[in-house]
């Protein structure tokens, strides 16, 4: 039956275009963070993946969170304006078809993540970084997309769940995408921890110096803040329980 | 007596309203059952707690005679198919594809779906996108939805809503065929009475969420009986014969109005009254309708 479950959202999936959001959200991110590569990597030794890893986090802040709403959205308004839920709830757990919305997003993200990453790699050898890949950077930097989006991406499948009218989740999708730009640009700000969007910002490792004079930037490693990520895992595990309540307690 | 579908006081309260106030269904195995009532009488949420869309807030419900909780919901419900409100369905997939998913979800081979599709009539339409599709026949998608992998109980909630006239026709007689054809039982609501005349071997009527009566509807006509109308050239005449031979009646205007009885004996009486000259000039004889029976009961207009 979990198969069949997994099957059928695949199924549902069919003339959603789902695959192409992510591929277009994913390749406009890539162009930006590669924009001009060439000249950029001169101008920082060589040092392309830190680069990269500064990059394309803050990027995906502004693209993810609207990509992430309007994927919710794609999997989730069908039940609400087909009303299938009253027919599925006849045939599968509520509980279910809420966890399998959330898998197939994550499986979403999780290739969005992968292409920029391989990207990354492909871009590395072909332009010949001169500072070569540490692994644990990657790791990093799989964390830093991947645990804020997947608290992102219950917030909207919930929403998108609850509103007939999906604007207000869209709504939501882009408020968040400021939310997490500004979170940028106010490193010291206790309140990025309060909005998921802000995790984007928090869970950065990579620092850096620009020298105005020689127009040469210096990029370095910061450490990688587990107690946020432990605060953010806590918090979109109280997310996904508190959401799928909601849910499975509401009549149809 | 094993019952497809026993309720018992089951109730459903929202804030200060009672819209389901202590129901208790029995519905026999193969047999229509009509499930009446007005508009908001408690039809949908009855049918959607008997389904585990909505939770009762008292009472139980026995399907198959077991007693339905959150853990066995789901195995009693796979003998079972539904069509709740409107019809659920995928607009950007085509019938074919909506049916599939159905089919996959119930874990039934493929070739089902072509029967369904036959049954209800969709097989040059299958792959059509549903968003195309009129509202007739989202309603027979619905419908062959529900019939995949025959179920043995199949609850229709007004299934002709939407419907042209020809449509209604054709899903009255789809819905009458199902029990000898596919050996089911169906409950179906309406709150067109007079399609339950032509549907149902049983009804149940609620109004204001209480269950104001069931039974089979024959025994429902029986008891309430029609009335036959005579008129006279000479009431005196006709009124002092009936006195004398017993027969109860009321004066109506210019007519003499007699409870329904056997033909054969409405027969003699009318002969009785014609040698006494009485003068009969006409005789009418009224079956109560399912309006006028749900008139009686409620006191009350329906939405027709």
């Amino acid at each position: 039956m979990r198969t069949g479950a997994w099957k059928t959202e695949r199924m549902k999936l069919r003339r959603r275009h789902v695959g192409l959001l992510t591929a277009v959200f994913c390749g406009i991110g890539i162009l930006w963070g590669t924009w001009e590569l060439g000249e950029r990597l001169e101008l920082c030794g060589g040092d392309g993946y830190r680069m990269l890893f500064l990059q394309l986090p803050l990027i995906d802040t502004i693209l993810l969170p609207t990509m992430l709403a309007m994927l919710a959205s794609r999997l989730c308004d069908a039940e609400v304006k087909g009303g299938t839920l009253k027919l599925l709830c006849t045939m599968e757990e509520k509980g279910r078809i809420f966890d399998m919305k959330l898998l197939m997003g994550i499986g979403y993200l999780c290739l969005f993540w992968a292409a920029q990453a391989a990207a990354t790699v492909l871009f590395a050898v072909g332009m010949g970084f001169e500072v070569s890949l540490i692994p644990a950077h990657m790791l990093c930097f799989a964390a830093e997309i991947l645990f804020p989006s997947a608290a992102v991406l219950i917030l909207q499948v919930v929403l998108s769940f609850f509103f007939e009218n999906q604007i207000i989740p869209l709504a939501a999708g882009l408020v968040g995408s400021f939310i997490g730009l500004f979170a940028w640009f106010f490193p010291g700000n206790p309140l990025r921890a309060a909005f998921p969007w802000g995790y984007y910002s928090l869970l950065g490792f990579i620092g850096y110096d620009w020298d105005p004079a020689t127009r040469i930037t210096h990029f370095y490693d910061m450490p990688f803040d587990l107690a946020m990520a432990a605060v953010l895992l806590l918090a979109t595990v109280a997310g996904y329980a508190a959401g799928k309540y909601f849910f499975v307690r509401k009549e149809l | 007596m094993n019952y497809v579908i026993e309720t018992d006081a089951l109730s459903k309260r929202y804030r200060d309203s009672e819209t389901v106030d202590r129901v208790s269904l029995r519905i026999r195995p193969g047999c229509v059952y009509g499930f009446l009532g007005p508009n908001g009488a408690g039809k949908s949420t009855t049918m959607k707690m008997l389904l585990g869309l909505v939770k009762p807030t008292g009472g139980r419900i026995l399907l198959f005679g077991k007693e339905m909780n959150g853990k066995n919901r789901l195995q009693l419900l796979k003998r079972t198919g539904s069509l709740i409100e409107s019809p659920s369905c995928y607009g950007h997939l085509t019938g074919r594809e909506n049916l599939e998913i159905v089919q996959t979800l119930k874990g039934i081979p493929e070739k089902e779906i072509d029967e369904a599709l036959d049954i209800v009539r969709l097989t040059g339409q299958q792959n059509k996108k549903v968003a195309e599709y009129s509202l007739g026949m989202k309603q027979r998608l619905g419908l062959a939805a529900a019939l995949l992998g025959r179920p043995a109980l199949l609850l229709l909630d007004e299934p002709t809503n939407g419907l042209d006239p020809a449509g209604i026709q054709e899903m009255r007689e789809l819905i009458s065929s199902l029990p000898e054809r596919f050996h089911m039982t169906v409950m179906v609501s309406s709150h067109l009475l007079s399609e339950m005349d032509q549907m149902a071997e049983d009804v149940g009527i609620i109004h204001h969420g209480r269950l104001i009566c069931q039974g089979s509807l024959k025994k429902l006509h029986e008891r309430f009986r029609g009335n036959v109308r005579l008129r006279t050239l000479h009431q005196a005449t006709a009124a002092r014969m009936l006195d004398e031979l017993a027969v109860s009646y009321r004066t109506e205007g210019t007519d003499l109005v007699l409870p329904e009885r056997p033909k054969e004996e409405l027969a003699g009486l009318v002969a009785a009254l014609a040698a006494g000259g009485a003068g009969i000039v006409g005789v009418e004889a009224k079956e109560k309708s399912l309006e006028d029976i749900f008139l009686s009961l409620t006191g009350k207009q329906v939405s027709l």
